[in-house]
């Protein structure tokens, strides 16, 4: 073997090693050690924001449900409903959310508000 | 010079055919949430083809429907949802005549009673008469006159539930009785959906029905499922956490649904034998493998005594139970020993030697 082809098998080997390490990111990634906190908003099934909590800051914006808009508020990476045309206000009573995992639930408007990111349990039993 | 290279781009075609391989195994992720049964359900599988994911999850929300409209109590005479809802039909007979219904109605009123019997009455799906003088399905619960209370549980009796297994009917044998699935359907429909992804190749996935928690196989990580169970009293906090595989987790608790007046807390887990809400525990958490049983135990468990409700877990095999009791002690089987994981600075008692 000539000096080039051990580059070249030292290359090869190398392009095989990162492919490997490459397709075990995935997991790495969904283990979400690094993921930054994002707080996804659905309405009647579909998504209709995606918000990275992680930033700060402060905004709040309407949301349209089932009856009505509701109004989501975001600040320092936490969020809540602030408002909502539902009659029970179960939403609204539940106040701020800010880990991963946490949901806010409307039944009546079909809305669904969810952090995503690094979660100490993949589910919670209520 | 020329077979070496022959060697070399062997070599080469064997790196990329692996590097094709591995991207092709991947894991993905299909991740689904809808509003059904009243509540949100949400379904995460996984698998290495996300068109074979995505059928699965879409088929296992299809059956869930399907049985939601079969056990649904509440829609209006006349409309399609109520000609489709088996339980409308037995309410609508009660005291006159059996009812021919869907095997799945069968499968769950069997195991309503089932646990009725063992539990001597301190579950039973004819308690509807008593919720509604309570009002817990609508807008604004009330304590009730006493007179009508005791009027309303007098027709609670699930030993006048009549199945007939061979026949396929259920009646209800005195009329003004009514039939309410609602502690038992969530529970069934989820594990149907968990039976629908098993039967499309699916081994990794989580349903959660409205805290309902049915997992398959172990976790991304490939690691066993870790599943929070929810303090009962703050909100957003979590108490305990159970590493399971292959298993479901439900828990009944008397947060939900509830209301006060007088300075005392009134909620909608009424226990059959009085008619006023149970209150001998916060919450009681079931694992066990199929989320049907766990959720009728749940509320079984939840009404009993909390001596009583470890005794019955500790005779049925593969139940375990995790519970918080009204004084705020945390019990439960010994069998989660291994699997559970206290929460420091709960503001329960617990006891790890009991």
């Amino acid at each position: 073997m000539t000096r080039a082809d051990k580059i070249l098998l030292a290359g090869l080997l190398l392009v095989s090693l990162l492919s490997v390490a490459a397709a075990g990111s995935r997991f790495f990634l969904l283990s979400g050690k690094s993921e930054p906190l994002q707080a996804v908003i659905m309405s009647q099934g579909k998504q209709v924001r995606r918000i990275n909590l992680s930033a700060g800051g402060r905004s709040s914006f309407a949301v349209q449900g089932r009856s009505g808009y509701s109004t989501v508020e975001i600040e320092g990476g936490r969020i809540r409903m602030l408002n909502a045309p539902c009659s029970g206000q179960i939403c609204v009573k539940q106040g701020w959310i800010e880990h991963s995992g946490q949901t806010i639930v409307c039944i009546p408007e079909e809305m669904l508000i969810r952090i995503e990111g690094a979660a100490p349990v993949d589910a919670v039993t209520r | 010079m020329i077979r070496r290279n022959y060697i070399l781009l062997t070599l080469f075609l064997l790196v990329a055919g692996l590097c094709i391989f591995q991207y092709s195994r991947r894991t993905c992720e299909y991740r689904s949430d809808q509003f059904l049964m009243d509540t949100l359900v949400s379904i995460k599988a996984y698998g290495t083809n996300a068109g074979t994911v995505k059928n699965a999850v879409d088929a296992a929300y299809v059956e869930m429907h399907r049985i939601a409209e079969l056990a649904d109590g509440f829609p209006k005479p006349g409309t399609a949802a109520w000609n489709s809802s088996d339980v409308c039909r037995i309410n609508e007979q009660a005291g006159i005549k059996p009812v021919t219904v869907h095997k799945d109605v069968i499968a769950m009123v069997t195991l309503a009673r089932k646990y009725f019997e063992l539990s001597n009455g301190a579950f039973d799906v004819t308690i509807d008469p008593v919720m509604d003088q309570w009002g817990f399905g609508g807008e604004n619960p009330h304590i009730p006159p006493p007179g009508a209370l005791g009027t309303a549980l007098a027709l609670v009796d699930s030993r006048n539930l009549l199945i007939d297994e061979q026949a396929r009917t259920v009646f209800l044998r005195t009329k003004g009785m009514k039939l309410d699935l609602g502690a038992v359907a969530k529970g069934y429909a989820t594990e149907k959906a968990a039976e629908v992804l098993t039967r499309h190749g699916i081994t990794k996935a989580l349903i959660d029905a409205g805290g309902n928690i049915r997992v398959l196989g172990r976790n991304v990580r490939d690691t066993p499922w870790k599943i929070g169970i929810k303090d009962p009293r703050k909100s957003e906090a979590i108490i305990a956490v159970v590493s399971m595989e292959n298993a479901a987790a439900v828990t009944s608790g008397d947060y939900y649904r509830h209301f006060e007046s007088g300075g005392k807390r009134y909620h909608h887990i009424l226990d059959p034998r009085t008619g006023y809400p149970a209150n001998q525990n916060m919450s009681a958490t079931v694992v066990t493998r199929d989320a049907g049983l766990a959720d009728v135990l749940s509320t079984v468990f939840f009404v009993l005594s909390p001596e009583k409700a470890l005794e019955m877990a500790g005779r049925i095999p593969g139940v375990e139970l995790f519970l918080v009791t009204a004084d705020g002690q945390i019990r439960h089987s010994p069998a989660l020993n291994s699997r559970l994981e206290i929460k420091e600075g709960s503001a329960y008692h617990y006891d790890p030697s009991r």
